[in-house]
């Protein structure tokens, strides 16, 4: 950890690295305050806290979902302030995945032109070449058979397994997902984190917002807890879960433990 | 053999069913008998009008009249042959999907754009063909003509309008505004007389434009100022996640609003934009008070001769009866859009 929050030699180790970042939404909510908080390559980050915590609006403002209003932003090399300067975040959202609650497939899409459809058109790669590596990918996430169907034919998880590849379709190198299993059925919460346990291992950065406890157990690297818009306690799992510092974290793990 | 001990029972639950529906109680026998007179009346006197007493001769000797107005009569195979295109473009459309191959279903949209530039090509003057004057076009053909113009002028103009509302300029969202609630608040026929004499005014020195595509000029962007308010509740229907989705896998704004807004929206929109289409055929027929003749136009004129003087009801239900058959014919065509866009993503 102190080597990650000391300025690093390397800047391109970093994939995230937030400073004194703030949210505030034009109603005057401040959904961030002075947030920082470090990524570092090949790490998966769990971000847990209660709702309104501010957790999806900080890793929206990685991919320029949300915009800024006060601190400063590094993403994969990419630096962004409050000025929101555009071209940094198109540059910024060709390298980042990101998955949703509520999946957001196009449904006027097939399967297949869901995940083709931007690294054909944003990245104006060769149709044949892409439309083969997402047909792998749909294997990767046993998919493959359901390509041409049409989202509202496939389940929930089905769904969500579609929207993990149609973001690594684009070679992203970091991953972000929002609360990816809150919208599941609860048997099919298994294959979606099976998925992405799948990705940690091959060593895929990312940052993950989930109430998933034993998820976040085993898979992350460092477990964020989040309470009004600002970091309470950073920790490695075995501590988080088992010996907290802060007594909002007790709380909240004793209200969902 | 077997249908004969069923149809026994079946039949007897059909008249069990008309007697439930139509007899159950004194007052329902008497609100059945009642309506039953009066259609059964009505119908009585119009068949009777129709077969013995109407004289059909105004509609029979002039049929060529109705359908391509007063062409020179060597000329008239241009006619037939554009409405033949049209014919056999709107056939191929309505063919099940499974029975066309692919590429033609990949051309219908095309086609469908081409047939009207073709349509004034052989009418008016271009392939090597004698010009014929746009006052000698008349009848169906220049009916269909003006719809299909309209259609294609206000439609891409519409979905242009829709998306100016909404664009984050100020000053082209308030001119749009503005244009959609003025041109809502006219009457067409205003706008038809507006368009006939302005429009020369704002053409620039020594051009003209025949008194069609004037018409066609001032009925498309009337149209557009609907089919925008269409689009626009199509483009509002769609959930903001579906953009955010769009943001963060890198498409611009343009790629967003091409790919995953428009083809969402447009379908929404589909039975509205229908419904413009179908108004848009029955407002052409206005244009009979600005001299074109057309359908209205040039059963007008007929009227007009003392050969048919009073023979109005024959020519407005045969009138009617053509009108009502192209409107049949746009409404399965929509149809037929409809599927293909359901049978392609259930939402």
């Amino acid at each position: 950890m102190a080597s990650g929050i000391a300025p690093s030699p390397q800047p391109t180790s970093l994939a995230v690295r937030s400073q004194g970042l703030d949210k505030i939404f034009p109603n005057g909510f401040q959904a961030l305050s002075k947030v920082d908080l470090v990524v570092g390559k090949g790490e998966v980050v769990v971000i847990m806290g209660p709702s309104g915590s501010g957790k999806s609006t900080l890793i929206r403002t990685f991919n320029g979902l949300e915009t800024i209003q006060g601190g400063h932003l590094e993403v994969l090399g990419h630096h962004l302030d409050a000025d929101n300067n555009q071209k940094v975040v198109s540059k910024i959202r060709r390298h980042v995945g990101m998955v949703f609650q509520q999946f957001n497939l196009f449904p006027h899409l097939s399967i297949l032109e869901n995940v083709t459809l931007a690294p054909i058109w944003v990245q104006q790669r060769d149709r044949q070449a892409v439309k083969e590596r997402a047909m792998a990918l749909l294997d990767h996430v046993g998919i493959r058979e359901q390509a041409h169907k049409y989202p509202s034919q496939l389940s929930g998880g089905q769904q969500q397994r579609v929207a993990i590849a149609r973001a690594l379709a684009l070679s992203p190198q970091l991953m972000l997902f929002d609360e990816p299993t809150s919208a599941l059925d609860p048997e099919k919460v298994k294959e979606v984190l099976e998925t992405i346990r799948a990705l940690a291992a091959e060593g895929m950065t990312m940052v993950v917002v989930t109430h998933e406890v034993g998820f976040a157990r085993e898979v992350a690297d460092r477990v964020v807890f989040m309470d009004e818009g600002m970091i309470v306690e950073e920790a490695s799992p075995q501590t988080f879960f088992t010996d907290p510092r802060e007594e909002r974290s007790q709380l909240f793990l004793s209200r969902i433990l | 053999m077997a249908e004969s001990p069923r149809s026994g029972p079946r039949s007897r639950q059909l008249l069990l069913r008309i007697r439930r529906g139509l007899f159950a109680s004194p007052l329902d026998t008497g609100i059945t008998m009642v309506l039953a007179v009066l259609c059964g009346g009505g119908l009585w006197s119009f068949l009777h009008w129709v077969f013995l007493q109407a004289d059909w001769a105004v509609v029979v000797e002039n049929i060529r009249l109705y359908i391509h107005g007063r062409l020179p009569v060597d000329q008239v195979w241009r006619s037939w042959s554009w409405l033949g295109l049209l014919g056999t473009l709107c056939l191929v459309t309505l063919m099940p999907a499974g029975m066309l191959p692919r590429p033609v279903l990949r051309l219908l949209p095309l086609l469908w754009i081409l047939i009207l530039p073709i349509g004034l090509l052989l009418l008016a003057s271009g392939l090597g063909l004698e010009p014929v004057k746009s006052r000698f076009w008349g009848g169906l053909q220049l009916s269909l003509l003006l719809t299909l113009g309209t259609i294609l002028m206000a439609l891409p103009l519409g979905i242009l309008l829709a998306l100016a509302r909404r664009s984050s300029l100020p000053l082209l969202r308030w001119l749009t505004t503005g244009y959609i609630e003025i041109t809502r608040g006219m009457p067409l026929i205003a706008v038809l007389f507006f368009g006939q004499l302005m429009i020369p005014l704002f053409l620039p020195e020594g051009w003209t434009l025949n008194r069609v595509l004037r018409a066609v000029l001032s009925l498309g962007f009337f149209v557009a100022a609907y089919m925008a308010e269409d689009v626009r509740g199509g483009l509002q229907a769609i959930p903001r996640t579906q953009l955010e989705a769009a943001r963060s896998l890198g498409l611009s704004p343009l790629q967003t609003i091409i790919l995953v807004e428009l083809p969402q929206a447009l379908r929404t929109a589909l039975p509205s934009l229908a419904n413009q289409c179908v108004a848009s055929l029955q407002s052409t027929s206005l244009l009979a008070y600005l001299g074109l003749i057309e359908l209205l136009g040039i059963s007008r004129s007929i009227l007009g001769n003392p050969d048919y003087l009073g023979r109005h009801l024959e020519v407005y239900i045969w009138l009617a009866l053509l009108y009502w058959l192209v409107c049949i014919l746009m409404t399965s065509l929509a149809r037929r859009v409809e599927r293909s866009l359901n049978v392609t993503g259930h939402h």
